[in-house]
Order: structure tokens, then sequence, then C-alpha cells
């Protein structure tokens, strides 16, 4: 049996049968066309202007004047480490994570036909590793055309350089998933999760060693900080740095660097590959479990499954003893109450809270100490603040309103929705209150704040909550939502949030103080909750369960 | 107690449950079956405000189906049971108690855990239950405020045969009771021996509804035949 044929004909099939849905509803490009025309509107733009405005040869001039008395750099260095340190970070990130999950290539519906089927375990994986860099290429092109859309005016860019671009990205993401699979075939096979865990944590540790050496070392500690990690060596360094040097292609054209890149690339692949062939013996016993809370983990994203209320949970083994609080809905803020009890240490301020407001503190120490700018301290809050509006917007998908407790207990809309949202509200008031009084009292900011801190913390919170909650219960289909869901976020953010912070910004600008930016933005925002919180409640009576 | 008229509920261009009419009477049983997608649970989902009806008024002890009153005097077990994840089974019945205010709910739901053997399992998070014992959860829940009217959508999936026959014995002790029972099922049997009226549901429609003895002597031509036979004659594709 030729297997890689037939699991070809497989995906074909699928992709035929996807294709073939899509014609039946042509709507659902509709998100997909507004994207693209998104792009097509930048880079129609650039090549206007590029046509008739810039001359090259007086650029080029420009440039190597430029290059001739200018000094090096240190916001290229930055803008470079920086993003250099995210790769980094997730390269890190997801390789520990390989020793704590296991990837797998496959759907349930493989293990359940594919698996019990005839066809040779090492061709199945072959197949699925290879198969596995087209989402990693299709999600890299998207995400090069995003970004580079912004970029249009700065970069020459045309098909050849963001293909390869596309590749550099893709190939960084698609490398990891066969090393996480590695790792796990090593495990299974020879239990070293610890060593791997050691290597992991000493390539972090080397890392940061290369970042605190040259910061240490120059005048000052921002400036030298990326300057190794940063430099051109640094793309010699295995996945980030090789995708690094071939993403860099439009800036240094250098072709042969790029395929040397590509082929460390393959080769590393390749020595992967044979590496998972030798060791992974009967794989496919141990994938099943990997396989299922994939699965779990898609259709969570599609909403089709209620994510977990559990995750994150640091308390579960607690043992509790709570008096009742009422009857009617009230049972639900008391069953809010004992899930925040077991979700950390207190249901109203817990070990998370604690931890941001400890980081508040700590800033507002540094900034006494003139460490830190004030400047850093409103940016932190403003990370808050925004950290609460996704909150609620997330909110929806947890708990309550995924059961048929709340149709059925006996009680009024007006009191299920006020108990529904009430814990949250308390927490956080009081993760605000704790967050502020100290930090504005030791870096000895405005008192103002501690009113109006609090005030726009919920104003956001309940403004991502009641988005998502009308999305989600306005709106029958999912591809709907899909639709509704950018017009809708994207109509308050235009109309609501984006005034209200233009207003703050306004306000702070002219008085050159924080607190009256967000005085501004606590009106504005004020206003725009008010207005989603009626539309919330008015939706919200028009729930209806759905049997997962 | 139960007076539904004219309900429609429409998904897209199709109706799920095409017009259907029928009432419960103060402590009657009535068994409701169908093949699958015959729109039973629909119908039992609408009733109970789960889903919203397209047309057509439903009351319940003349209350609308919706209001507060209405919601105090039923009970729904659903097909999924759905407990929630950080709450231990004796919480989801501390829950139940103040949702609708049951006084000295304790010897209650320790009686309930009992009957379903969960006393060992009271302390136990929901997440950590199995299909099988958050449909057990799920009957406690229901049973707990003592409901005037019980809705039951396939309530012996997932279950045990222990907790399958604790529940047909609740079933009789709840009819002995003058509550008023819909029962949702594929099995049959345990329907057959309790209800006094079945109802069979064919795409969105009622086709039978009526005694056991009145069907088999409409439908049976004379012959000794037993509900699941009637059943499938009825239902049967022309």
């Amino acid at each position: 049996m030729n297997e890689f044929a037939l699991l070809l004909r497989k995906d074909l099939y699928i992709l035929i049968n996807n294709l073939k849905l899509i014609l039946r509803n042509p709507l659902r490009l509709f998100p997909y066309a507004i994207i693209l025309g998104y792009f097509g509107i930048f880079y129609f733009r650039r090549g206007n202007r590029s046509t008739s405005t810039v001359d090259p040869d007086q650029m080029k001039n420009l440039q190597d004047a430029m290059e001739q008395v200018s000094p090096p750099d240190v916001g290229q260095l930055t803008v470079v480490g920086g993003l250099t340190l995210i790769a980094l970070a997730v390269m890190l990130y997801l390789l520990f994570r390989a020793t704590k999950k296991n990837v797998t290539f496959f759907t349930m519906a493989d293990v359940n036909l594919l698996f019990t089927s005839p066809v040779k375990p090492s061709k199945l994986l072959v197949y699925y590793m290879v198969r596995s860099i087209f989402p990693a290429l299709g999600g890299s092109l998207i995400f090069i055309l995003y970004g580079t859309a912004q970029l249009n005016d700065l970069f020459d860019f045309n098909l050849l350089n963001l293909t390869v671009m596309a590749i550099g990205l893709a190939l960084f993401f698609f490398i990891l998933s066969p090393i996480r699979f590695l790792i796990y075939t090593l495990h299974t096979k020879y239990g070293i999760i610890p060593q791997v865990k050691s290597g992991i944590f000493v390539t972090g540790l080397l890392l940061l060693i290369m970042i605190l050496i040259p910061g240490l070392m120059a005048e000052n500690f921002h400036e030298g900080v990326f300057a190794w990690i940063a430099s051109p060596w640094f793309d010699l360094f295995p996945l980030v740095g090789w995708s690094r040097g071939i993403l860099s292609f439009v800036e240094h054209e250098n072709g042969w660097k790029v395929l040397g890149l590509m082929g460390c690339y393959g080769l590393a692949y390749g020595l992967i590959l044979a590496m998972v062939l030798k060791h992974s013996g009967h794989y496919y016993e141990d994938v099943l479990e990997s396989t299922q809370s994939q699965e779990e983990t898609k259709e969570k994203i599609k909403g089709k499954r209620t994510a977990s209320e559990s995750s994150m949970s640091l308390n579960t083994k607690k043992k509790l003893v709570f008096k009742e609080f009422g009857t009617g809905a009230t049972a639900i803020y008391w069953r809010n109450y004992v899930h925040g009890s077991r979700q950390d240490f207190h249901p109203l301020f817990g070990l998370y809270g604690l931890g941001f407001a400890g980081v508040g503190a700590l800033m507002a120490v540094l900034s006494r100490f003139d460490w830190f700018s004030h400047w850093i301290i409103y940016g932190y809050l403003i990370l808050l603040i925004f950290i609460y509006f996704m909150a609620g917007i997330s909110r929806v998908n947890v708990g309550d309103l995924k059961k048929p407790f709340i149709i059925l207990i006996p009680d009024t809309w007006a009191s299920k929705f006020w108990n529904l949202i009430r814990l949250d509200l308390y927490q956080t008031l009081i993760f605000s209150v704790m967050l502020i009084v100290p930090t504005v009292l030791i870096a000895q900011l405005s008192l103002g704040l501690i009113l109006l801190f609090p005030i726009c913390m919920i104003c956001f919170y309940l403004c991502g909550f009641s988005i998502n909650l009308t999305i989600q219960l306005g709106f029958d289909e999912g591809w709907d939502r899909k639709l509704v869901r950018p017009l809708i976020i994207g109509s308050v953010l235009i109309f609501g949030i984006l005034p209200s912070l233009g207003l703050g910004f306004f306000v702070a600008i002219i008085s050159k103080q924080f607190v009256y930016g967000l005085l501004g933005i606590s009106f504005g925002m004020g206003l725009v909750a008010a207005v989603m919180l009626h539309v919330a409640f008015d939706v919200i009576s028009r729930l209806e369960f759905k049997e997962m | 107690m139960l007076e539904v008229n004219g309900l429609i509920k429409r998904y897209g261009k199709q109706n799920a449950v095409n017009n259907v009419s029928f009432s419960l009477n103060g402590g009657e049983v009535v068994g409701l079956i169908g093949p699958n997608g015959a729109g039973k649970s629909t119908t039992m989902k609408c009733i109970v405000g789960l889903l919203r009806k397209t047309a057509g008024t439903i009351t319940l002890g003349g209350h609308d189906h919706l209001s507060v009153a209405a919601k105090k005097l039923f009970s729904y077990i659903p097909e999924t049971p759905h407990v929630y994840d950080l709450l231990t089974v004796k919480e989801h019945l501390q829950f139940i108690a103040q949702a609708y205010g049951v006084r000295d709910w304790k010897p209650k739901a320790e009686e309930l855990m009992q009957t379903y053997d969960l006393m060992d399992k009271q302390d136990k998070l929901g997440r950590d239950l199995s299909k099988g014992m958050r449909q057990k959860v799920s009957i406690c829940c229901a049973l707990l405020p003592d409901p005037e009217v019980l809705f039951f959508d396939e309530p012996m999936i997932g279950l045990d045969p222990k907790a399958i026959k604790n529940t047909k014995r609740i079933f009789g002790e709840l009819k002995a009771m003058g509550k008023t029972i819909l029962v949702s099922t594929h099995l049959i049997d345990s329907v057959e021996a309790i209800s006094d009226r079945i109802m069979i549901m064919k795409d969105g429609n009622i086709i039978g509804n009526d005694s056991l003895a009145n069907l088999k002597a409409a439908f049976s031509d004379g012959n000794e035949s037993s509900l699941e036979d009637l059943f499938l004659e009825m239902t049967k594709d022309e």
C-alpha cells in the first residue's frame, strides 16, 4: 500500500469538501475579504506614493551619508534586540511546555481510523510531521502581510522578500512542533524530562547572562542590554537567530545567507526526524490522551465546548464550609464565591491580586528612589486596565452562562444579572484599591488616582463583559458571531473607547497630568459602560441554552 | 398543570417542533418517546425555557412558563448533566437549596445522596466526577426542591443498573405523591409500567397521544403487542 498517496488523498478530499462548504456559503469569506482589503489598501497607497515622490538615487545617497555621520543606532538595536528577546522567550516557553504537555499532529479521527488501520506508523508520522509546515506557512504569511502592511513605507517589499520572510517565520514555528514531539518521544522511552528541563533552564540562564553582561558593561544599562543578542553574529543562534537572519532578508538582501540558514533548518529537521523515527517506537499508543486534549482545546476555541472552569485554580483541595447567602439568584453569587475560594486563597483578594498589587508597590518604591519614572507606573496601570477589559471579554465563556441553572433558577433577570457580575465587581474594586492606595502613597502620585483608577477598571471590565455577552447571546450562528464580533468590538472601540481614550490623552497633554487624563477616560468610559450594560441586560433575557 | 398550545420551534427554515399542542394534568405521568431527531428534547427545553419558542403558548400551573412563579413549580433533569467544576457534590445541593429557597435541606440531601450512592463522593469536585456520577448529581439537584412538576430528558443515560432501578423506583414514588412527570426516553420499558399516557413524536409532530391501552387498540389491530412494537410500527418510514 502506498501510505503517502492514501494520506494525501484523504487530505485532498477534506480540502475539496471545505471548498464546497465555502461555495455553499460564500459569506464565510467576508471577514477574510475585509482583511485582504485592509492589507491591500496599505500596499496600494504605498505603491502610488513610491512611484511619484521618491527618487531612489537620491534616497541611496542620503542613506549612505547618514550611515557615515550617525553613531550606532540605539533605537534600532533596541527594536531588533527586543524582538529577538521575545522570540527567545517564546521558544523557551514552547519547549518548556513540551515537558508538561505533549504535542500531537493528529486528530481523534486519525486516532480512531488510521491508527487502527494497516498503515505503517513511521510513514504516518513522517507525513504528518511534513504536513504541519502548511498551517505554519499560511499563518506566517498572514502575519507577515499584516506586519509589513504597516512598514510598507520604510522597506521595499516585493513578492520575493515577502515570501522569504514568511518562510523564515514559518520555519521557526514549524520546527518547534517536531522538537516538542521529540522531547515527548525521548521522555516516554527514557524518562529524561528532568534533564530536558535543566537544559532549557540553563539555556535561559545563558541567554540572561548574554543580556546582562553587555548591559552592565555599557555606560547606560538600557543601551548595552541588547548589544549581543541584536548583533549580526546572533543570526547563527539556532532557530531564533536563523529565522531572524532569513526575516531580515529585506534589509541585507543576501540570498546565500538565506539559503544557508534555510539549509540549517533542513539539516535540523532531518536530524529531528531521524531521531523521532529511531526512538518513537509504537508512539501512537501514547498520543491518544494528548490528541484528545488537543481536540478539546480546539473545540473550546471554536466555542463548541465550554472552557474549563477549574483551570488556573490554586486551591482546589481546600475544604470549605459557607453559610447560605440568600435565596433565588443570590445562589449564583454564592456559587461564584465558592468557585472563587477554590480558584485563589480568598475569593475577594487572592494570590494573583496580591502579586499584581505587589508589582505596583515595587514600582512605586523604585520610583520614589528615582529609579523609575512615574510614567512607567502609569503604563502599568494602563496595562492592568487593558487586562481587565480582556478579562471582561472572556468572562462569559466560563461558568454560569453555560449551565442551565441560570435560566431555571426562579428569579428575575435583573437579579440574575446582578448576581452574575457581583463578585467580579467586588474583586475588581478591592484589587484596584489594594493596588492604587500604596502605589499612590509611596510614589507620591496624585491622590485623585485613588478614586479614578478603580472607576476606570470597573468601567473597562463591564464594557468588555457587555460586549462579549451581547455577541454570545445576540447571535446564534458561529459565523454570525465571527462577522459581528469584530464589527461590534470595532464600533465600541471607534465610537466609545477611542474617543474616551482620546479625551483622556487630550486632557493629559494639556494639563500634563496623568490623573486628569484618567478623569477624562473615566468620564467617557462611564458612558460607554452604561450604554453597553443596558444592551447586555436587554439581551441576557434572550439567553438560550445550548447542549454542547 | 401544563398546557402547551401551538408550540413551534424553528431552526432556520426547518421546524424542529411543528405546531404541537398537549396538556398534562396534575399527578399525571406521561412518557414522551420518539426516534432520534423527533423533537422530544427540543419540546422539553422549550417548556422549561432553555430554548426560545418560535411560536405558541406554554403555561405551568396557570403561569407563563418563563415567569418566576412557574419556575418555582418545576425541576428539569437534562440529557447531559451539567455540574460546576469547582463545586463539590454537597455544595451543588446547597446551591440548589438556596436557589429554590429549600428550608432544612440537609436531611433531604443526605437521603438523596444515600439513594444514589453519593455519600462517599459528597466532597468530590464536579470536575472529578464521571459522567454517570454527574447524572446522579443532576437528578439529586432536581429532586431536592420537591417540585410539583418534573421534566426528565433521557434520565437513564449514563446511569449504572442500580441507579436506573432507583430512578424507576423514584418515578413510582413521585407518582404516588401526586407529582406531574414528563419523561422523554428511548428506554421504552422504563416508561411502559408507570406512564398514565404515552406521547409519540416523529419529525416534530405528535403522532400518538393516549393511554397505552388505547394506543394499542387503535394501532395494533387487536394483536398482543408491546409498547416497543407499537412504537416501531407508528414511527416507521412510509
